[in-house]
């Protein structure tokens, strides 16, 4: 018999209460049921709904109190949010939204109680085992101390000069925090991985590369803090540090088993037209599941970049192909210290996608580009087919076009990727664009380019009072150009700065029009 | 509006500056259709002062049988690099014929329709100004198919000086690639599909 695996998290209030009658009276609750007594079902968050799934959970059941009976106020509110944004969640995954179910009791209603446990068993056994089989965790290596020598020699972080350069540049030591490259560094060649500076400062680094820039002896700093979150020991992991409660960790990892069949593409707009025979192959990225999980945080969109893009390459006659069952690249795996998960998901995609017959792969995203196009090979994973990121693409088509631009009217400024800003090939791409619409009223910020301020936070890890400065930080500068948009190259600098935008200290001072290149050639590029 | 030329003579002015290589540009058209395509072509150019920096005109006759007499007066295809030989040519071309114009250097004063490219300033951002008349001429060859595209290019790097063959070459792409492109969008406005975001 197939062993089903049910989670029920368990209000220790009411639900509590007709749990423990039905015990009394000798009910016959479903075995499959692992019951969780929690103290209230708005404190699930969706991390934690979603960390169930990951570790294998057929179904996991909420069951909190009736609502206006929530002893604490808002928490079955917070519940029946959580739970939308995780069924839907479970629905792109492929999953299935009737998965997870939430309920609200009163003390006495044991019956209800019953018949919702016994019918949540029953359907999930006519739906089946879960596709995701088994848990993965992070793997450890068994001499950390010899691998990080290795990695020190391999990135010559011995040919430090002591020179402090990284540190007066590093945007986050800028904005006050403790923390400094060079001092991580010399922690490193002392070889105390254990040490209280490595413990709390390889988590930190926001990786944006200013520093190496700066570097007088080309030391590449974030490819460093990239191996050595790899290969720390368990004692100083990073899991604490991860945002979002690790959901996006969770999210990936999960995508590293095989059966999953999910449904990306379901609310594709029908004027787009794609062609599953194409040779070139459109990647998204994870924008669906950021706008789903954002949702009620504040109004983040992000899918509207994949559309945009799409509607960009069939202008141009290009009618790729999608994947419904696409996956995540694997970027916020790999530099949040779980290489060997990342590896699983990169083996997967090179297997899936080298397999398809493409002969190119066109993102819109930064770091899907950078991962596929750089870090898969630096990996050892080849790929068969050219990987372009559409402003190649864009800047190609365009400069050999009759197309002109309808707009916008008004001034522009731009916030650098990280990840395109390490790309020599691609980095002054989206400035050649921006200029071929903004006639002149391009504007600088004050830090750019080489030196451009990081958003405050890079593959789901270490968002603190700190990152919040540094965001502030970046949109007064923004503010300070007076321009009417920022534009942005990568969908999570949209998120993170505009999560800074709503800073209720700053009441709307911070406020601009936040928007995506991409979005903005789509919305004004007309034939001549 | 974008017809074949079915007529078996083709008569073509070329007309701008003196020094933007408006004679050059011509006969450049001319061989491409006498060695290449197989067909008749002669030549007449303003030869004076003009080359000094005035009005420059080209002009050039492709026929597939003998041409008896050179010069023109209602040309089929008038490709216009300033704005007095605009001014001085443009009622003259024939209702069904073709108008080509700088973008940058000819402002249109009439509604009759004309296919514009900003040759001067690509010639410019690929690193020589001068190489506007061989844009031109791949702008023409797309846009009129006078000529053959391997013709063309064939009589463009032939009469391009030694080594800059592969830049003129490029050039000449840029203009074709041009002119495919403005009559893929027209067609693509026709079929009411202007924008990439309707």
């Amino acid at each position: 018999m197939d062993n089903f695996k049910i989670v029920l998290f368990l209000c220790n209030w009411s639900p509590h209460a007709a749990f423990q009658k039905l015990q009394d009276l000798s009910f016959d609750i479903p075995a499959e049921i692992n019951m969780i007594r929690i103290p209230c079902t708005g404190r699930i968050s969706k991390a934690l709904l979603f960390k169930a799934f990951e570790m294998g959970a057929d179904g996991v059941a909420l069951a909190g109190c009736s609502p206006g009976t929530c002893r604490y106020g808002s928490g079955t509110e917070n519940a029946i949010k959580n739970t939308q944004d995780t069924r839907d969640i479970l629905d792109i995954m492929g999953l299935g939204s009737e998965r997870m179910r939430l309920e609200t009791f009163l003390p006495d209603e044991t019956d209800k109680m019953y018949q919702f446990l016994s019918t949540f068993t029953s359907d999930l056994k006519t739906m089946g085992k879960t596709p995701i089989k088994g848990f993965r965790s992070d793997e450890i290596p068994e001499d950390p101390k010899q691998s990080i020598t290795k990695i020190i020699a391999e990135y010559d972080a011995y040919a430090c000069l002591d020179c402090g350069k990284c540190t007066s540049s590093c945007p986050l030591a800028l904005s006050g925090k403790d923390f400094s490259p060079r001092a991580l560094v010399t922690s490193l060649i002392e070889g105390d991985i254990t040490s209280e500076t490595i413990k709390e400062n390889i988590w930190s680094c926001l990786t944006c590369g200013v520093c190496y820039n700066r570097c007088p002896s080309e030391v590449n700093f974030p490819e460093l803090i990239q191996k050595v979150r790899a290969h720390t020991t368990k004692d100083i992991t990073g899991q604490n540090r991860l945002t979002h409660g690790g959901f996006f960790q969770s999210l990936m990892r999960s995508m590293t088993h095989s059966d999953i069949q999910q449904k990306r593409w379901q609310t594709l707009p029908k004027d787009i037209k794609t062609d599953p025979d194409s040779k070139i192959l459109f990647h998204g990225g994870c924008a669906p599941y950021f706008d789903i999980f954002f949702r009620n945080h504040h109004k983040v969109e992000n899918s509207d970049i994949l559309e945009n893009a799409l509607k960009l390459l069939n202008f141009f006659d290009v009618t790729p192909a999608v994947l419904e069952n696409e996956r995540c690249c694997g970027h916020d795996l790999l530099w949040s210290g779980d290489r060997n998960n990342f590896l699983k998901l990169a083996k997967l995609n090179q297997k899936i996608l080298n397999d398809s017959g493409i002969d190119e792969i066109i993102t819109a995203c930064p770091e899907c580009y950078r991962t596929f196009a750089h870090d898969y090979p630096a990996n050892g994973i080849d790929l068969n087919f050219k990987v372009t990121h559409l402003y190649e693409f864009l800047e190609n088509e365009i400069d050999k076009s009759a197309v002109t631009f309808d707009g916008p009217e008004g001034r522009f400024t731009f916030q650098d990727s990280c990840r395109l800003n390490g790309l020599d090939e691609i980095k002054d791409l989206p400035r050649k664009l921006i200029n071929r619409f903004a006639s002149g009223n391009f504007q600088e910020m004050q830090d750019s380019k080489d030196g451009a301020l990081c958003c405050g936070n890079s593959a789901w890890t270490g968002c603190d009072a700190y990152s919040k400065a540094l965001q502030v930080k970046r949109i007064h500068q923004a503010k300070k150009t007076k321009s009417d948009f920022m534009i942005t190259a990568c969908p999570k600098c949209r998120i993170h700065l505009g999560c800074a935008m709503e800073d209720p200290f700053e009441g709307g001072k911070l406020k601009m029009e936040l928007t995506d290149l991409t979005n903005i050639i789509a919305e004004h590029i007309c034939w001549e | 509006m974008v017809k074949q030329p079915t007529q078996s003579k083709q008569e073509i002015i070329i007309t701008g500056f003196g020094g933007q290589g408006i004679v050059l540009a011509g006969r450049i058209l001319g061989m491409a259709a006498a060695l290449k395509d197989d067909k008749e072509s002669t030549l007449v150019q303003s030869y004076g002062p003009e080359s000094r920096g005035g009005a420059c005109c080209a002009q050039v006759v492709i026929s597939d049988d003998a041409i008896q007499y050179p010069y023109i007066t209602t040309p089929d295809v008038l490709v216009c690099m300033s704005q007095a030989a605009y001014l001085k040519y443009y009622k003259s071309v024939t209702p069904e014929g073709f108008l080509l114009t700088d973008k940058d250097l000819v402002k249109p004063v009439s509604d009759r329709d004309c296919f514009s490219i900003p040759s001067t300033r690509m010639a410019e951002e690929l690193g020589r100004k001068m190489m506007a008349n061989i844009i031109m001429i791949g702008f023409t060859t797309a846009i009129t198919q006078l000529v053959s595209k391997k013709a063309a290019e064939y009589a463009v790097t032939s009469s391009v000086p030694k080594g800059t063959e592969e830049m003129n070459t490029k050039a000449f792409n840029k203009g074709y690639d041009y002119g495919k492109s403005l009559l893929k969008g027209r067609a693509q406005k026709a079929s009411g599909k202007k924008r990439a975001n309707a």
